[in-house]
């Protein structure tokens, strides 16, 4: 058979806007008028930006989503193809360094509607309740200035909003349990189990993943094609494009794609007065708001903040503390290899569907604090090819031979947790963007504490991978996700923000994305950003007109409004939690 | 444009083990006979048709580089993923993607600070390049044998090359293979027919994957049928060293967490 039963498959012609193989939206939306002054400018509509978009809407403000990249439509503008894919990252110019430098780029950074939350494999693991007081327990980092009981909630409710599949009982930080089941497992999640279970160490099987499992509304559950970290055209793994910005533009939201923010403006008050940016054409535009939310990710978010440096904030917007853009973290992601003497085809299957969290908390026994998580990963041709000349130096002859090995192939992704420290940190490079404004240069550095943890976490990967079965292992070095740049905190002296995102120096200012993250653990970092901005949304729900009039701060909770959930994921359709 | 390879001598060719002789050039070297991913693109959505359809069809012509600078980095990359053992009418055209990168400024979304522009790279390695073969070979690349010019890529690889000192200060050795292997890589492996050679069952929406587990092949893929061979006599690149370096790769996207 070598046409399809229906014929061949061919994109919707009546222009609907597809997000993923069956929803669709109807554009035009609502387009505030130029002089117009919306109650918050959002700039970035990734994962924070997209949550905060369909909460603030649907609450009533007038809100616009100022976003560098395109609004993408799945069906056009995506394709199941990596070299297809490169206009899903953020691409501009930066400079990287430091004795450690991070790849940026495909490897951490989103562009367009969605984010990073477009291209993620998704694993939605929580942070654990020890990573909100390493310093207490540990005596390194820094305590965050809320503690697991103050996100618990926003967990639990944006595991619903993806929804996040998984087991129905995760054993490990504070244990839960998935409403969505896992998936089914591929050749990798295999290897993983097997290794795993020689050595005796408990494995999650099947998530937990922002992966539908079964379908959910408009949206189709997984197909298994393994092309997850190349946009989801089925619109199976959850992304803010798909979950969330439907129903803010529903409720009256804009989203203006293609519009690169570059300055935020402050009034004489020392209130933010708006934004201007640079529409699709390159013209200039100034775009009036009540208060500014920053959403644009650990690199882009500090870089417009120091770009927007003015008098009485000559080291940049927000930053009396001097922390702006330091205390930037990656996780180690070390990619261990194993070949198996039989096929595996790890292109099946999502990268993301099994993980052990064993390892994760700090171990007397180790010589270091804190840990790491090992992870199932899949990378494809071309990613594998580059993983060959990085791990066995193979060019030439060399690397056609291991590449006709490609399908013998399993990986795992050491996730581990790198402490936040001083230096490493965004600075502005002399190099500029297209735009004629200064780059962001990112500074890296490896110190003991991770090295060791690197080194062990690296060998324990190494020993699953051989208890599987692997018959020659291999690694590459690399790291995964940014977070830090603009911590929050409870001192204004070392902190950037506020425990509600909100600038300690300009009070309607914002930050909310994976910047405000004081230490990070080993976790994936997806969804705690998003539940972050589900409790900044209510923070600034609760707060009410105060946050466009007063310079007070009310440091108190809000109470969690789970009614401001997109339709169907919270107290309605299946599963029915409340 | 069509790439232009020179006709291919046995000492070119991969060999047979037992016998040491010379394989001939195959229209699909690999361990998966008669395996077509384009034979199922009638399965795979429209965008994804278009995209892998034009990068069969028309390979970007050339934009950026000079002919003469097109011609070297041709030869150069004939070396980072030799194709000899391909039939002519199936070799993958790399410096025409690569061009094509350059030519609109695509980059990775970064430089490292001890690296100079992308177009510089491509512009004072080829002076790199050639002033090592002179200094060990006595030619430039485009006049030396084919085993030469593996040498003096080899030595490049290695991070040892031994002229051009002023040019290795500008711009990291480490760093500029990693470059150049990196757009051979992503041009070879971004082409169907290389996904025939290796297997991979390449694009699958909307039809998707049923066989997940136990390396099992849809039932569109097929078995794999290992045949052992050796790279051919010229060739230095055979080798691979797989002691932890703890290098880093240059790339950042696939199947990553």
């Amino acid at each position: 058979m070598k046409e399809p039963l229906l014929g061949a498959f061919k994109a919707p012609k009546d222009g609907k806007h597809m997000l993923g193989a069956l929803q669709s939206i109807h554009l035009p939306m609502r387009r505030f008028k130029d002089d117009e002054e919306v109650d918050y400018a959002i700039v970035g509509v990734g994962s924070a930006g997209g949550v905060l978009l369909q909460r603030l809407a649907r609450a009533g403000f007038n809100v616009v989503g100022l976003e560098a990249g395109p609004f993408w439509d799945t069906e056009r503008d995506w394709v199941s193809d990596e070299a297809g894919s490169h206009n899903l990252y953020w691409t501009e110019p930066r400079v990287t360094g430091g004795s450690d430098p991070l790849a940026l780029g495909a490897n951490n950074c989103g562009k367009g509607v969605g984010g990073g939350s477009v291209h993620w494999a998704s694993f939605t693991p929580r942070l654990h309740p020890s990573d909100f007081e390493v310093y207490t327990r540990d005596g390194v980092g820094v305590d965050w200035p809320i503690d697991y009981a103050d996100i618990k909630p926003y967990y639990e409710q944006l595991e619903l909003e993806m929804p996040v599949a998984g087991p129905a009982y995760y054993p490990w930080g504070h244990p839960h349990g998935y409403a969505y089941g896992p998936h089914p497992m591929g050749g990798v999640g295999n290897a993983l189990i097997k290794g795993c279970t020689a050595l005796n160490i408990p494995v999650s099987i099947g998530g937990p993943v922002a992966i539908l499992s079964g379908s959910h509304g408009d949206r189709p559950h997984c197909i298994y094609r393994g092309f997850c970290i190349q946009g989801c055209k089925v619109g199976a793994k959850a992304s803010t494009l798909i979950t969330h910005v439907p129903d803010a533009l529903r409720k009256g939201a804009e989203i203006r794609d293609l519009c690169m923010v570059w300055r935020i403006e402050l009034g004489k008050d020392g209130r933010v007065r708006g934004v201007h940016y640079f529409d699709g054409k390159g013209e200039s535009h100034f775009q009036r708001a009540k208060a500014v939310i920053l959403c644009g990710y650990a690199i882009e978010t500090p870089r417009l903040l120091l770009n927007s440096a003015c008098s009485r904030h000559e080291n940049g917007l927000a930053n009396s503390s001097g922390v702006l853009g330091h205390y930037l973290m990656a996780q180690a992601g070390n990619v261990i290899m194993g070949r198996f003497d039989q096929p595996v085809r790890m292109y099946k299957a999502p990268p993301a569907h099994a993980l052990t969290e064993e390892f994760y908390e700090t171990d007397p026994k180790n010589d270091f604090a804190r840990g790491y998580a090992i992870q199932t990963v899949g990378p494809l041709p071309q990613a594998f090819g580059k993983q060959m000349l990085a791990s066995k130096r193979a060019w030439g002859w060399g690397l056609r031979r291991e590449m006709m090995d490609y399908n013998h192939w399993a990986a795992f992704g050491l996730l581990g947790e790198i402490l936040p420290w001083d230096d490493n940190r965004v600075t502005l490079a002399e190099d500029k963007d297209r735009f004629g404004l200064r780059v962001a240069h990112v500074n890296f550095n490896l110190r003991d504490n991770d090295k060791k943890l690197i080194k062990a976490g690296k060998e324990k990967t190494k020993q699953v991978m051989q208890a599987a079965g692997a018959t020659e292992i291999v690694q590459e070095g690399r790291y995964a996700h940014l977070v830090g740049g603009c911590r929050m905190g409870s001192d204004s002296r070392s902190s950037v923000v506020d425990k509600f995102g909100r600038s300690h120096d300009v009070a309607n200012l914002f930050v909310c994305d994976g910047s405000l993250f004081p230490t990070q653990g080993s976790a994936n970092p997806g969804l705690t950003i998003q539940a972050l901005a589900a409790r900044t949304a209510d923070y600034l729900i609760s707060q009410g007109d105060r946050i466009f009039t007063s310079n007070d701060r009310d440091m108190t909770n809000p109470p969690i409004r789970p009614e401001l959930a997109p339709p169907e994921t919270w107290g309605k359709g299946v599963p029915r939690l409340k | 444009m069509k790439p232009n390879f020179p006709a291919v001598e046995s000492s070119l060719l991969p060999r047979d083990p037992t016998t040491l002789e010379a394989l001939p050039p195959k229209q699909q070297p690999g361990y998966y006979p008669g395996f077509s991913t384009l034979s199922q693109s009638a399965f795979w959505d429209d965008a994804t048709r278009q995209v892998v359809d034009t990068r069969v069809k028309q390979p970007p012509s050339r934009k950026f580089f000079s002919p003469e600078a097109w011609a070297f980095w041709t030869a150069v990359f004939a070396h980072l993923v030799p194709q000899t053992d391909r039939t002519p009418d199936r070799q993958i055209p790399l410096v025409p993607m690569l061009d094509d990168r350059l030519a609109a400024n695509r980059t990775v979304g970064y430089r490292f600070e001890d690296m100079p522009q992308d177009r510089v790279v491509y512009e004072i390695g080829i002076d790199a390049i050639n002033r090592e073969a002179e200094h060990r070979h006595g030619g430039e690349f485009l006049v030396l044998s084919s085993r030469h010019r593996d040498e003096v890529l080899k030595a490049i690889e290695q991070g040892t090359p031994e002229a051009a000192p002023e040019i290795w200060k500008k711009m990291s050795v480490k760093r500029f293979w990693q470059i150049i292997m990196t757009d051979a890589i992503d041009a070879y492996y971004a082409h169907p027919w290389a996904w025939d050679e290796i297997g991979f069952g390449g694009p699958a929406y909307p039809r998707a994957y049923t066989r997940l587990e136990r390396g099992e092949p849809e039932p569109w893929e097929v078995e794999e049928k290992r045949y052992d061979w050796l790279p051919p006599v010229t060739a230095v690149s055979g080798e691979v060293d797989g002691t932890d370096t703890d290098d880093q790769s240059h790339h950042g996207s696939g199947g990553t967490h």
